[in-house]
């Protein structure tokens, strides 16, 4: 009897082998068939349903007349994307730096080092739609706190209404996501400080180069590989965004502040009083992935530079 | 040399300026929230200014247990917590042994499979089809569907974490039980996860978060059957109904009680949850 796996000798072996790997394929088989179930099965559905009108109980096909609407009719599609792209380079472009700011300042092991550490990243453990609700009522406009107290500190003369307009709306929604995630990225800039060696900070100190310069010049081509994952996740996760809308502006005022989660979501469920379209949702749905994924290669191409830096 | 030592001072509180801004900023919502919660409705209607209640009253704690259904609530969160825990240690560790010490055909090629789902970026657009999936099984409507969902589904960053956790533990154990008649399944009974304990707080940890905090997908599963929603979705139910107006006071109570588990729980075991999310980001 000749064996494949050669590096087996008697036969005895090969019986354990065979019985381990069996027990080995047992093991694993009711994982991968929720797997497939539940992880690959619902993309094929969406792919399916791309090219059918339907609306959970009749299905008709029309090729790709939805892909049509999308591309050709749908400005609330293409405004829901322009929000989510808005709302994750806003909120980012103050998040990603200031996670970086503390992270360094926490870095060096200052009295209270911990303390801090341990309260920025508190949010973190918080739910997305709790905080979501919490924000709003914060911002609420007649007895919301901010206002409340940016009215006795005479900062303004009437309360403002938060949440009427696009751009304040966005704004709060910015700063409830900022407030629940720059700890994460905070702990993961930390992670990569304290991997760089420290005599290349002690080179730099002889040779004279002050703290600005240290940090362009050694910190973050040190951290970039980390640096550039870490935009990454963050960039990929604020466009998903959902669970922050939904609790907070939910897509108000007249659907101004939809993301593009939310809205292909809301055809998915007919949520909120609209029609359930499931062929046209799985089309969103598919554009959707597909303009994400765009984004992240064009961001790991652009970015290339900083995950080389060293 | 006296500027210097004035320079490095004065820099120092700035530093400590920076760090206390932010400070108040990270706890001012969790502050309101709890003090929120202890004021009068009539309170909250009227005076937003003030953040301390003028008088601290737990009526509002008394109305959510007890009218507001979130006695049932918490109770469907722990319920789907407790068995999204056990059930996703035992699935990761499996599947992590599995793929680390297993020999089986097109072991790489499945192992390849369920990491390149990381990189299909549907999120919570496969919602819907997972619920017509668990509609064909009859467990749509209750939080069995969410359990088994999130059970089964392999979380890549998990397998990940697991992999390499086992990867650490030399294969001469391994061998030395196979000599003594140890099947492949008994290893990982009696050896394998003995010694994954500080890696199974990790988990317990990171998935408890997940599903204490998870909105969406219990949230579909429970459109029909309001009875088993868990914490999260009931308060957000609340802010979705007509009523929401009057009911700030059973937003603000709901959320602590959702929030203050959340809280102790990453106040006791911060490093488990700060080394868990760290690990997962770096291997994954």
């Amino acid at each position: 009897m000749k064996n494949k796996n050669n590096y087996i000798g008697s036969s005895s072996q090969i019986k354990w082998y065979k019985k381990d790997s069996t027990q080995a394929i047992l093991m694993i088989a009711p994982m991968l068939i929720g797997f497939f179930l539940f992880t690959y099965a619902p993309i094929v559905y969406i792919l399916r349903y791309a090219f059918y009108e339907s609306n959970g109980f009749k299905d008709t096909f029309i090729g790709i007349e939805n892909f049509i609407r999308v591309f050709t009719r749908d400005l609330a599609y293409w405004r829901s994307l322009k929000n989510a792209l808005v709302l994750t380079f806003g909120k980012l472009a103050v998040e990603i730096p200031l996670a970086l700011l503390l992270a360094v300042l926490l870095n060096k092991g200052r009295k209270g080092t911990g303390f801090f550490r341990i309260t920025f990243f508190l949010p973190t453990v918080i739910s997305a739609a709790i905080a979501g609700l919490i924000f709003s009522l914060m911002f609420g406009s007649f007895n919301g706190t901010v206002n409340g107290v940016l009215q006795s500190i005479g900062l303004i003369e009437r309360p403002i209404n938060w949440f009427s307009s696009r751009g304040s709306a966005l704004f709060v929604v910015g700063f409830a996501s900022v407030w629940n995630n720059f700890g994460i990225n905070m702990i993961f800039f930390l992670m990569a400080l304290q991997s760089v060696p420290k005599d290349l900070y002690e080179c730099a100190d002889l040779d004279g180069v002050n703290p600005i310069q240290r940090f362009f010049k050694i910190t973050l081509p040190m951290i970039g590989p980390t640096f550039q994952v870490v935009l990454l996740n963050a960039i990929v996760g604020s466009l998903k965004m959902a669970d922050l809308i939904l609790s907070t502006t939910n897509g108000q005022p007249a659907g101004k502040t939809e993301v593009v989660m939310t809205y292909v979501f809301k055809y998915f469920f007919g949520y909120d009083g609209r029609a359930i379209e499931i062929g046209y949702a799985s089309a969103m749905a598919i554009v959707t992935a597909v303009i994400l994924a765009l984004i992240s290669g064009l961001y790991m191409k652009l970015s290339n530079k900083l995950g080389n830096s060293y | 040399m006296r500027s210097s030592k004035m320079k490095k001072i004065s820099g120092n509180i700035l530093i400590y300026l920076v760090l206390t801004v932010v400070f108040i900023v990270t706890i001012f919502p969790v502050f309101y929230t709890l003090m929120g919660s202890f004021k009068s409705n009539m309170e909250l209607l009227t005076n937003g200014g003030r953040i301390i209640p003028s008088e601290f009253v737990f009526d509002n704690y008394k109305e959510a247990w007890k009218l507001a259904n979130f006695k049932q609530y918490t109770s469907n969160s722990l319920f789907l917590a407790f068995f999204i825990v056990v059930g996703t240690i035992i699935t990761s560790t499996v599947a992590g042994y599995v793929f680390e010490r297993g020999n089986f055909r097109y072991k790489n090629l499945i192992f390849g499979m369920v990491v390149s789902s990381m990189f299909v970026s549907l999120g919570s657009l496969t919602l819907y089809p997972q619920l017509m999936i668990a509609k064909a099984f009859g467990i749509n409507t209750s939080l069995w569907g969410v359990i088994i969902i999130r059970v089964l589904s392999m979380n890549v960053t998990n397998l990940f974490i697991t992999r390499s956790y086992i990867r650490t533990i030399s294969v001469e154990i391994d061998e030395s039980a196979k000599v003594d008649g140890c099947s492949f399944f008994r290893i990982y009974i009696s050896i394998i996860f003995p010694l994954l304990k500080p890696l199974i707080a990790t988990l317990a940890i990171l998935t408890f978060r997940f599903a204490w905090n998870d909105y969406l997908m219990p949230m579909v599963f429970t459109l029909s059957n309001p009875e088993r929603m868990p914490l999260v979705v009931g308060i957000m139910n609340l802010k979705g109904s007509g009523a929401a107006a009057s009911s700030w006071n059973l937003m603000l109570s709901g959320s602590s009680i959702a929030v203050i588990p959340m809280i102790i729980v990453y106040l006791i075991f911060n490093r488990y949850f700060i080394e868990g999310l760290t690990a997962g980001a770096v291997k994954g």
